[in-house]
């Protein structure tokens, strides 16, 4: 057998471990014992009624009017989970030290007195120590969440199966099959995302290009007064864009907005239909956009510009290259090498950018043969659903569907950033 | 491998076991839906929770202390959007912020109804003959009562006292008088008409209607008909003439038809109630009256509001909260009411009184044109005719589409969305 | 010479552009602040000097009788200040682990976050709601603080590991050697060199709760534990009854601070960003 061993604590103090803390204290770790006793105790008496809520919650969703509120109980359901999980890794390493001291045990050796334990915990437990209040905080701001959506997905769940008048039940696939079958989902769908593609691509093309040519046109020597330019082009990013679009909103009213009154007006331009015609707001959407974006992109390119050593374009110089030579082989190159991990996430931005179309003109106008305004994309129109029609259900079908595509490009953008790969050799 | 395996097997062990049972081994947490636990119903809360509309809440207070003398129940009040009422109960009817009592538009009681917000109310005959029976109608939904009024409202007939100093016996009248008045930026008679709730005024007097029966139809639609195209034809010569400036359109329409009223630059609006002050404050002198007639003779069928108080089905205090509404919405206090926010009760009382009607022109004017006025439909379908309309309207106003055409599609649009939102009932 | 001659056309079509850009950038905010001017509720007389310009509109909201303007500034800056000193630590705390220790899920660990944020999540504000209920956190600040502390730590962290990984580590090994422990390593050396970027960091979660007007919406029940966002939201979504004008004053009021603290830390931003974003 076991001839390394000379008793048998570590099984017997695993054993007595699960009674979280009984292990410890056979290993006469008193008060690590004791502290895991208490903690273990603590847990089951503030949170055994919750978990068994919740559990029963979300596999059945509730049973009777009014006592179960289903989407509640939903909540409930994952937050339990997230107990459970937390428990599981608690007893996990409750085990493992049971079994780790009882082998030292085991093997004759000394155990950490209760100032080593302090030291040890610190030392190898110091990174998780760190991480954990801000991990805490993602489990449940960011984790549930998206469960929820998941889970919400294939629910009922809309105006007519909500508390307190109905129980929302569970119902598989039909929301996803609703989408794809029914015809005015199946268009509106379509439509809303073709637009968003369209939309993602022009107008982050278009704040791309602005910043990228406004970095390098201040970056030029000669210029004088690029602190204030510098300022001035950061402008836009600084005033809250929350204010600037409802400012720009009211600006392209089509009979009383500065845009048409003042300044088209003075060019001799009849007003344009801004707001009521879908195509002109389309156009006003991305002219706002790119006023939005490019300072964040003019800053990158700044600083990018800034880093690029001189010597290099005194070397071309010195071989003849002319100014647009220069431009196109050094520059250009170079910037494009080092901006583009964040372009990527200039167009998923956008792609989710619901600030801009709704504060602008709420997704609308409305057009006729579909359920969605004329400039809704994906994420307004989900926004719709849920606050306006309450088709929940629905509503996190579509989410899961434009997750998809977003976390798709994301994961093969971040594949390639520097960072990534530098994680990938340890 | 296997650790974990025996882990997982575990996990799903627990999980299992608890997802078996719930709630009914433990009754002691049934009550999550109710803070008052075993209170039963007919022990006296110690308050109770109102939701008042915004900037009403002054003419709450003086019945609520009069209640709380009385009763000894405290009324908490909380004023809010009345349109966002049902977004609010959405996420507050299941804490313990949920209300006792709140005031909707009718138009909220079918919607509120099929979610199991409201409570249907029991009230003798002596109480509802308080009020007209107009008004109390609009409350019933399948044959039951859900509230008492607190005030009606339609749009009215506003004018500009020196601008316009006798009020025309037609719309016909009224358009001449409109074509001599525009001038530049001097503007007739105004309407926001692309909004349906405005525009029915039209679609009714032509022999439009929107749902069949007792507008309780969904699967009846009236609004495509030859009389809802001629209608639209009719608003159509507004625009096409440049009666109505083109900002007349879309989501600001409302601001600024108030901008150029307000500033002495048109001689007429059609607008409702809550307008009036405003109006004055400005310093115009308003003259009141209900809408001229169209030319064939038919008056121009205003859609009416007419809020009221609900009994929610949050809290067990149900039997309290009913007497609050009678109480808050009885004689004296809607008399109350009217002096300090200007809400115009339904009574038959202040109908008859012709010394009140003599004195307060608006009030009167409103309920003159209630006479005439189409309570509008409360089932939870309604919701989705106002956005297609809107479109049918602003297309045609703009010149793109046919009438015929655009309330085809319109209607075509409110039936899909119809199935899409509200197929799923029952 | 017509290499000087290019110059100055150059360098002239450049001040040209410039004087556009002014312009574009300008316009609008002049614009709003003359609305904020404009008397009554609506903009439809308006030109950009007004007529007859008053500051009762600012008057108004700074009457705590007529207005919760005051109230919903307060809260926003309580709100604003310790999301930001909480962000701050919290992001710090975890960009430091991330760049120098080895943990279990070290590797994928903050990308995948970083992924999942992407996921729109209005369909779960409801999911927030009742957590917040549940936690009894509903209607507080402090619920509201977790959640914008939470959504500011996957691309922070991100690009605050990205800046510390600048830092060269020999520096961490020699300090180890004279004896000083994880946090002294961390507060005395790493963080003094991580400036620039806190700086950003702490600029984006300050001006996070000035712009959120949807997840404080639906948290904060009560119009007097409203944030700004939310109230001068409702002042222009109100479908009848917007007050544009008044709005333009409170527009006013919360961009000139923020563009002033955004501009004043300008020259980290460009340091600490490309720093973080792209070298990293």
């Amino acid at each position: 057998m076991d001839n390394v061993y000379q008793s048998n604590h570590r099984k017997i103090a695993t054993v007595l471990s699960i009674i979280p803390g009984v292990g410890q204290i056979y290993n006469k770790q008193y008060l690590k014992g004791f502290i895991f006793l208490v903690f273990a105790a603590s847990f089951l008496i503030a949170f055994w009624d919750f978990i068994d809520l919740g559990m029963w919650g979300i596999v059945t969703l509730g049973e009777q009017l009014p006592r179960d509120n289903s989407i509640f109980l939903l909540v409930y359901g994952i937050i339990s989970i997230f107990l459970i999980a937390i428990a599981a890794i608690f007893m996990f390493i409750n085990l493992r030290d049971a079994y780790k001291n009882g082998q030292k045990r085991d093997m004759g050796l000394q155990l950490n007195t209760i100032r080593g334990q302090y030291q040890n915990l610190i030392d190898s437990g110091f990174p998780y120590l760190m991480l954990s209040p801000g991990f805490f905080l993602l489990l449940f701001v960011v984790i549930l969440p998206i469960i929820f959506v998941l889970l919400l997905a294939f629910t009922n769940y809309d105006l007519y199966h909500n508390w307190p008048a109905q129980l929302t039940d569970w119902v598989g696939l039909e929301n996803f099959k609703k989408l794809f079958t029914m015809e005015v989902w199946r268009d509106t769908f379509f439509s809303v995302f073709a637009w968003t593609i369209i939309w993602t691509l022009v107008a982050t093309s278009l704040q791309i290009a602005l910043g990228v040519f406004l970095a390098i046109l201040v970056n030029q020597k000669e210029l004088k007064g690029k602190a204030i330019i510098r300022t001035l082009l950061i402008l836009p990013w600084a005033v809250p864009a929350f204010v600037t679009i409802l400012i720009f909103s009211g600006m392209f009213n089509e009979s009383f907005g500065a845009i048409n009154t003042t300044i088209l007006a003075a060019f001799g331009i009849d007003p344009i239909p801004w707001m009521t015609d879908a195509m002109w707001t389309r156009i006003a959407l991305i002219m706002i956009q790119t006023w939005l974006g490019f300072p964040f992109i003019f800053v990158m390119v700044t600083g990018v510009l800034q880093a690029i050593p001189n010597e290099l374009y005194e070397a071309a110089t010195v071989d003849g290259a002319s100014a647009l030579q220069k431009f196109r082989q050094i520059t250009f190159p170079l910037v494009m090498f080092s901006i583009a991990p964040i372009l990527i996430t200039q167009y998923t931005f956008n792609f989710n950018n619901f600030n801009v179309i709704f504060l602008f003109n709420s997704g609308g106008p409305s057009i006729p043969g579909q359920n969605a305004g004329g400039t809704d994309i994906l994420i307004s129109w989900i926004y719709n659903l849920t606050m306006t029609t309450q088709q929940y259900g629905m509503a996190s079908v579509i989410t899961m569907i434009m997750s998809a595509v977003v976390i798709t490009i994301a994961i093969w953008q971040f594949r390639r950033t520097k960072s990534f790969q530098e994680e990938d050799m340890m | 491998m296997k650790k974990w395996l025996g882990a997982l097997f575990a996990l799903v062990l627990v999980i299992g076991v608890l997802a078996a049972c719930g709630p009914d081994d433990e009754p002691e947490e049934n009550a999550n839906n109710s803070d008052e636990g075993t209170t039963e119903s007919t022990d006296k809360p110690e308050k109770l929770i109102v939701w008042e509309d915004q900037d009403k809440g002054a003419a709450l207070e003086d019945a609520a202390a009069k209640f709380e003398e009385e009763h000894g129940i405290k009324i908490e009040y909380q004023e809010y959007n009345i349109t966002e009422m049902q977004e609010n109960m959405a996420l507050d009817g299941n804490t313990e912020n949920a209300p006792d009592v709140v005031t909707m538009s009718h138009d909220g009681v079918g919607p509120s109804v099929v979610k199991g917000y409201i409570a249907p109310i029991e009230v003798s005959d002596e109480v509802l003959s308080q009020y007209t029976s107009s008004s109390v109608e609009a409350f019933e939904y399948e044959g039951k009562l859900y509230g008492l009024p607190k005030a009606t409202e339609t749009p009215v007939f506003i004018y500009n006292k020196e601008l316009l100093p006798e009020v025309p016996e037609t719309m016909e009248e009224l358009y001449e008088l409109t074509k001599e008045a525009t001038n530049g930026d001097e503007y007739g008679f105004l309407a926001i008409w692309d909004d349906f709730y405005h525009a029915h005024g039209i679609f009714h007097g032509f022999g439009s209607y929107v749902f069949g029966g007792d507008n309780d139809d969904p699967s009846d639609i009236g609004l495509n008909n030859d009389q809802a195209v001629e209608a639209l034809e009719y608003i159509h010569k507004w625009y096409d003439e440049g009666l109505f400036p083109s900002g007349i359109i879309g989501e600001t329409s409302n601001d600024q038809m108030n901008g150029l009223f307000k500033q002495g630059k048109a001689i007429a609006v059609q607008n409702g109630p809550w307008a009036f002050k405003d109006y004055q404050d400005a310093g115009i002198d308003i003259g009141i009256a209900p809408m001229p007639k169209l030319e064939n003779g038919q008056p121009v069928g205003t859609f009416m509001g007419v809020k009221g108080w609900f009994v929610t089905n949050f809290k067990e205090n149900q039997e309290w909260a009913q007497k609050f509404v009678e109480f808050v919405a009885n004689e004296e206090n809607s008399k109350t009411r009217f002096d300090l926010t200007g809400e115009i009760p339904p009574l038959v009382s202040l109908l008859e009184d012709e010394e009140w009607v003599s004195q307060n022109e608006g009030a009167a004017a409103v309920m003159e044109q209630s006479r005439d006025a189409v309570a509008m439909p409360s089932i939870p379908e309604m919701a989705e005719v106002w956005d297609p309309l809107k479109t049918a309207v602003q297309t045609v106003a703009t010149g793109k589409a046919e009438p015929k055409e655009a309330l085809d599609e319109a209607v075509e649009l409110i039936k899909q969305n119809i199935e899409m939102n509200h197929g799923g009932a029952n | 010479m017509s290499t000087k001659q290019s110059k100055i056309f150059r360098l002239t079509a450049t001040y040209f552009i410039i004087a556009i850009m002014a312009v574009v950038i300008i316009y609008p905010l002049v614009w709003v602040f003359g609305a904020s001017l404009t008397p009554g509720t609506s903009i439809s007389s308006f030109s950009i000097i007004p007529d007859n310009p008053t500051w009762n509109h600012y008057k108004e909201l700074f009457n705590p009788e007529e207005s919760l303007y005051l109230t919903w500034y307060w809260n926003t800056i309580k709100v604003s200040v310790l999301s930001m000193l909480a962000s701050v630590i919290t992001i710090s705390l975890m960009a430091y682990s991330f760049s120098r220790y080895k943990f279990v899920g070290r590797k994928n660990g903050l990308v995948t976050f970083l992924i999942l944020q992407m996921i729109p999540n209005f369909a779960a504000l409801i999911a927030i709601f009742v957590l917040a209920n549940v936690t009894g956190l509903i209607n507080t600040h402090l619920g509201l603080i977790l959640i914008y502390i939470g959504g500011a730590i996957p691309m922070n962290t991100w690009l605050m590991k990205g800046y510390l990984d600048t830092i060269p580590k020999e520096l961490d090994e020699s300090a180890r050697m004279d004896g000083a422990g994880h946090f002294r390593i961390f507060w005395q050396i790493i963080m003094p060199l991580a400036k620039p970027m806190i700086a950003v960091v702490a600029v984006f979660s300050f001006i996070t709760p000035f712009t959120d007007f949807i997840l404080a919406k639906v948290l904060l029940r009560q119009p007097e534990q409203y944030t700004l966002a939310v109230g001068l939201y409702e002042l222009v979504s109100r479908q009848y009854g917007s007050e544009f004008t008044l709005f333009a004053a409170g527009s006013i009021m919360i961009a000139v601070p923020i563009a002033i603290l955004f501009l004043s830390l300008q020259k980290y931003f460009v340091s600490g960003l490309t720093a973080g974003g792209i070298k990293g």
